[in-house]
């Protein structure tokens, strides 16, 4: 079946001095839906350009269903995929566009019109088959492109950052779209994104990249719970996570600012051990002066409707907290928070890495 | 009053200018009606004379068509521009694709040396090109008339730069179709640069069917000649011209390029633009 391997993945631009990938694994199981994410330039478009075989890695070696591919051209790979930019074809209709690849591989044409109409069904083009791309919308547009993967019946579906060019709104609604798809076929996907939202509704599995390496990867709440070092911790979430340095002192974590909470449960730490702790917005909370670990002054106030982030400064870092809009303060308003210790992630000040 | 006069002169500039290109131009197309002893009566001093035939004859036309081998000569023309046109968006678009699409070393160094020729006078190049087409035998052919024209730096140029903008993630898209790359360039760039590649088709149409100084070197014998060559040359060289008769295939030659033109006339001005270069 369509499981993807990857082993000692290597991508070395001519030029460029550094690697741009170095020495990746990863493994992808049969009908797995997996997220590639991280920061512009970490190397998640280069390994899925690699898998597609739009480029070569300069190491390693890649394998669809056991079967190697590197070296074989993208349409002997068995892989479709969907463009950020759509890549339709503009002087075709979109049925054109969606059979294109089939009638190059010379299929009976009864069989690609009942691929065409099928996948047309499935996403609700039926009635815009021969229209030229410029008639669509971008939500349809991005249909199409789907339509034309759809149709190739792959055993592995490509995404590259397909939802960037598309509104809030409707990015909403494709998102909802493309899982029901993968479900539906029970393809491997494999999903490329800078958008941590994207990362953590869709996948089965998010790899967080950066530099070309592996940071992190698991299940999203996973991810998001117990994040392996300081930068996946503030890519993942939205508002981010915030950062205080702390310092080990009688067995209670320091927090700057005479700020003090007690060390997390099971989680002994030698004395004067310096640290980043990580603190959720909603791991905050509103509460009494006395009992309250940070007292500062709300710097802004941003009503999100169900909830309201918080900025304040605690001994000289930005923070925010989300709150409930009914015990927010107001800007320039005292504002009492405590912690849930439980709740804190921490992470060694030097290396980044989880303790 | 004020904001009357920067439209009125403009439109008086635009005035001077029609005229010193519409001018000529009637006058030829007037001349060719007159009869060959008015042809110069009428020239100074300049009335509305100069450029109206008060007895049109239609004399010129006759003895045109029946004594010189202007429909010969208008044919080969046809054929040498229709064939460069057809070769020369061959060439240019298969070479812009090679160097756009294709990564090799030294791509940008072999685009730079297409474009330094373009910096070659055609009066420099007369010589040694003469010598390479008749040693290839080449000359009196129309093939000789139109084969040091076809990989055309400009068209290149054009090109390169229409292909350039096409999005590069649509080739990619075509590649996972399993398009090599004669298909990509066939089934997906080309549809995608029509107007580009109209526009280079008519400007080497009108360059082609223009030339005078070449074809004159390279085919002499009346098989061979091209339009402009036969106006040119329709008398002997121990007679004084016919200008009835020069004027009259100058009007002929003209026609074809004026119906281009007004049908096509939106790809043109963008072809100017586009280029900048070469009228």
């Amino acid at each position: 079946m369509a499981q993807v391997s990857l082993a000692g993945i290597g991508k070395t631009y001519e030029g460029a001095g550094a690697n741009t990938i170095a020495g990746l694994d990863l493994d992808v199981q049969d009908g797995e839906f997996l997220v590639l994410v991280g920061p512009s330039g970490c190397g998640k478009s280069t390994t899925l350009r690699m898998i597609a075989g739009l480029e070569e890695p300069t190491a390693g070696e890649i394998r669809i269903g056991g079967r190697r591919v590197d070296g074989l051209e993208p349409r002997e790979r068995g892989i479709a995929m969907v463009f950020q930019n759509y890549a339709l074809y503009p002087h075709m209709t979109v049925a054109q566009n969606m059979s294109f690849g089939l009638r190059l591989a010379r299929l009976p044409r009864a069989e690609i019109r009942r691929r065409v109409e099928g996948a047309a069904e499935t996403l609700g083009l039926s009635g815009h088959l021969d229209r030229h791309p410029k008639a669509l919308s971008g939500g349809q547009r991005q249909r199409v492109a789907m339509g034309r993967a759809i149709v190739r019946e792959p055993e592995v579906f490509l995404f590259d950052e397909p939802l960037s060019n598309l509104d809030a709104q409707l990015r909403g609604q494709m998102r909802a779209e493309i899982r029901r798809i993968h479900d539906r076929l029970s393809a491997t996907t494999i999903y490329v994104t800078h958008d941590q939202v994207e990362a953590m509704t869709l996948a089965d599995r998010v790899v967080v990249l950066k530099d070309g390496r592996i940071e992190q990867q698991g299940s999203p709440q996973e991810l998001y719970d117990r994040p392996a070092t300081r930068f996946v911790a503030g890519f993942l979430g939205s508002p981010q996570m915030n950062f205080l340095a702390a310092t080990v002192r009688n067995g209670a974590l320091d927090l700057g600012g005479g700020a003090v909470l007690p060390l997390p449960p099971g989680r002994p730490l030698p004395e004067g051990r310096r640290l980043d702790a990580g603190i959720r917005p909603e791991a905050f909370a509103a509460a009494a002066p006395e009992d309250a670990a940070f007292h500062a002054t709300a710097t802004m106030v941003e009503h999100l409707g169900a909830t309201s982030l918080v900025h304040f400064s605690h001994a000289g870092q930005d923070c925010a907290a989300l709150m409930e809009p009914a015990r927010a303060p107001r800007a320039g308003q005292p504002v009492h928070l405590s912690a849930d210790p439980a709740r804190l992630s921490l992470f060694d000040a030097d290396s980044g890495r989880a303790v | 009053m004020a904001r009357f006069r920067k439209p009125l002169l403009l439109a008086a500039v635009l005035a001077l200018i029609l005229v010193c290109f519409f001018a000529p131009f009637l006058w030829i197309v007037s001349n060719s009606f007159k009869p060959q002893l008015g042809i110069f009566s009428d020239v100074t001093p300049i009335s509305w004379r100069t450029f109206l035939p008060l007895d049109p004859v239609a004399e010129n036309y006759r003895s045109l068509f029946a004594r010189t081998n202007i429909l010969h000569a208008l044919l080969n023309t046809a054929i040498v521009a229709a064939g460069q046109v057809a070769l020369t968006l061959l060439l240019c678009s298969m070479a812009a694709y090679a160097l756009t699409r294709i990564k090799f070393r030294g791509s940008q160094a072999v685009f730079v040396l297409i474009l330094l020729t373009f910096l070659l006078p055609v009066e420099a190049l007369l010589v040694p090109l003469y010598q390479v087409v008749s040693g290839l035998g080449l000359s009196n052919t129309l093939t000789g008339i139109m084969i040091p024209w076809i990989a055309s730096p400009f068209g290149l140029f054009l090109l390169k730069q229409a292909f350039e903008e096409l999005p590069r993630d649509l080739e990619d898209a075509a590649r996972i179709d399993g398009a090599g790359h004669l298909r990509i360039f066939v089934s997906v760039i080309l549809p995608n640069v029509k107007v580009p590649l109209l526009t280079l088709g008519l400007v080497t149409f009108l360059f082609s069917w223009n030339s005078f100084l070449w074809p004159l070197v390279i085919a002499q014998s009346p098989d061979a000649q091209v339009i402009q060559v036969a106006i040119a040359q329709q008398g002997s060289p121990t007679q004084l011209p016919n200008w009835g008769e020069t004027f009259a295939g100058a009007t002929v030659a003209t026609l074809p390029l004026i119906l281009l033109f007004l049908l096509l006339q939106k790809y043109f001005t963008q072809g100017m633009a586009m280029s900048g270069i070469k009228g």
